[in-house]
């Protein structure tokens, strides 16, 4: 009797440890989130000082209104992040659910050849193809827009969520379709009225999947975009640093601000975005 | 019968040519942004070609590949790209596997905990390598103060963005920060896939906790290793934002990576020729790697 409740004791301490130890790793983890959140509504006296502290003292948004008073450029970056960001979510949407429904439900030649290309596509790293990109963008004159910045990240996104979008049409049963088109729907109707509708579970996949990469995009927009106007937030931020020393609390709304989209939209969308990334895992 | 089959034949030729002209939006693009570039990248690497001087690529064949591996810098970044990958692939696995078994084991409610395991890999990691530069700051960083300040440790703190060999440990646990979430949610899958009746036999027969996870829980978790353990590589070898925002592939050459020697030639010098020769190199790295993936996924 009392080896079990010893047991039992020792089992419950166990517990209680892994719960201690779970939450210490929890708050390590958030730790720089918190630093950056924290730091932006601390006074340049409190970060720089030999007496910083991790949590803010009192609480100012003397760097927020900095920020809002010099709207300009750092609203230059927020808005190329969101139009870039946006654009990019509703082409990929339109893109991948056209194309993944035409290469699940609607046969033609050459489809599985194309349907290969893709998937073949998505396997080679942005590096190799940066360089023509980059050379054809001077050409046209694309370098610096937004949209020059919209097409290449739409592309980069493309292979995955046409995957997405096909696995979910795949799985919507024919008869569905056909019950349509006896009713007189043409295809496109059916797509329309029909089929997306029905694949909403996957288009919120594609969304946030695309939202979060597009977002947080690096490498095209360090390319392909030089001049500070056309700049997104993921590579403006890492010019700032050299600005009249470092002002760590101007930085420090800068990066959260930058930081609040991805966040927010992880929190409502939390169950796509993990099954959408985990089927990439698996299929990339 | 026979009208009947014609209207069938006709619609599905109605069908076909709408197939065509809804996957051609997308296919237009990957053919313009990708699948051209290709082509027209595997050109340039067999010519001459820089960007600010020379007026247009002059074709020299191989040479571009045979000056790759005679470029002692460059095969510098495949080694530093090597050792960063062992260590980011061990810390990612092992951190990953542990976090996974903490959240299965602990039964109660724990979606607070991988929320929190999770997030980093949402923030834009331009925006992580930002602030782990303020961390690992020597002056006024976190981690110097919270040795030296919280734990009392001054002895401990370093300047840990530019000696060696921090700056190589500081970029893979960035690195190790930003994606071990992902790992954990793959291996949590993994776990919470085994069947219930095969861990209940474990303790049935008495075996007890370590016991059960080296004999039982990690022996079934195969087809979760292959796809952590790829993953991981992959994500490895494409490592650039870090090292190029944290340690600015310092201190010297110690932390600059392949991607970044890749970007460098190209964008840096604008030897554009060159940079796509290094670019496919290094491609044909990370497909082979793919390519195993995909096999491996295909066969567990």
């Amino acid at each position: 009797m009392t080896q079990i409740s010893i047991s039992k004791v020792v089992k419950r301490a166990r517990h209680i440890g892994l719960y201690i130890l779970m939450a210490v790793i929890a708050f390590i983890m958030l730790t720089p989130i918190f630093l950056a959140m924290f730091n932006s509504v601390k006074l340049e006296s409190q970060i720089l000082s030999a007496n910083m502290t991790f949590f803010p003292r009192s609480i100012h948004f003397d760097n927020y209104q900095y920020i809002f008073d010099r709207f300009g450029k750092f609203g230059a970056y927020f808005k190329n992040s969101l139009i870039v960001t946006i654009s990019s979510v509703l082409l990929t949407i339109v893109f991948c659910s056209l194309g993944g429904y035409a290469f699940a439900k609607l046969p033609f030649r050459g489809r599985g050849i194309m349907l290969s290309i893709i998937l073949f596509m998505m396997t080679f790293p942005l590096a190799v193809l940066l360089i023509p990109i980059y050379i054809m963008e001077y050409n046209l004159k694309l370098l610096n827009t937004n949209i020059g910045l919209i097409l290449p990240c739409v592309a980069t996104v493309v292979p995955f969520c046409l995957l997405i979008m096909r696995s979910v049409y795949i799985e919507i049963p024919d008869e569905i379709e056909e019950a349509a088109t006896i009713d007189g729907c043409n295809v496109f109707e059916t797509w329309m009225h029909i089929m997306l509708p029905a694949s909403t579970g996957g288009l919120s996949i594609v969304t946030i999947f695309t939202f979060y990469n597009i977002w947080g995009e690096y490498m095209l927009s360090k390319t392909l975009v030089t001049r500070e106007s056309a700049m997104t937030i993921s590579v403006g931020v890492t010019l700032l640093k050299g600005e009249g020393g470092w002002q760590f609390g101007v930085l420090g709304a800068v990066v959260t601000l930058a930081m609040l989209p991805p966040i927010i939209m992880f929190m409502i969308f939390q169950r796509s975005l993990v099954s959408g990334l985990l089927s990439g895992a698996v299929k990339g | 019968m026979a009208k009947f089959q014609r209207s069938l034949s006709a619609r599905q030729r109605t069908k076909a040519r709408y197939g065509v002209i809804f996957v051609l939006p997308a296919f237009l693009l990957a053919t313009v942004f990708m699948i051209y570039p290709l082509f027209a990248s595997l050109y340039l690497s067999l010519t001459k070609y820089n960007f600010a001087f020379d007026t247009k690529p002059q074709f020299i064949g191989m040479e571009n590949y045979v000056k790759a591996f005679q470029d002692s810098a460059f095969i510098d970044s495949i080694g530093v790209t090597a050792v960063y990958s062992v260590l980011y692939f061990v810390l990612v696995m092992l951190g990953g596997l542990i976090l996974a078994l903490m959240l299965f084991y602990a039964k109660g409610k724990t979606s607070v905990f991988r929320t929190a395991y999770f997030l980093p890999i949402v923030i834009p990691l331009s925006l992580s390598s930002f602030i782990f530069n303020w961390i690992l700051q020597k002056n006024y960083g976190l981690l110097n103060y919270f040795l030296a300040d919280i734990l009392g440790v001054g002895s401990l703190t370093r300047e840990w963005l530019s000696t060696n060999p921090w700056a190589m440990i500081s970029i893979v646990v960035v690195s190790v920060w930003a994606t071990v979430g992902f790992e954990t949610i793959l291996f949590l899958n993994g776990l919470q896939a085994l069947p219930e009746d095969m861990l209940e036999a474990g303790i049935v027969d008495g075996a007890t906790g370590f016991r059960t996870l080296f004999s039982i829980i990690l022996p079934n978790l195969r087809e979760t290793f292959a796809v952590t353990g790829i993953w991981a590589i992959l994500q490895a070898l494409k490592v650039y934002i870090v090292p190029s925002l944290v340690t600015w592939g310092g201190p010297g050459t110690a932390t600059t990576v392949m991607y970044m020697y890749v970007y460098r030639q190209s964008f840096t010098y604008l030897e554009m020729g060159y940079g796509a020769a290094l670019g496919f190199i290094m491609s044909i790295l990370i497909m082979a790697l793919s390519l195993l993936n995909m096999r491996i996924s295909k066969k567990v």
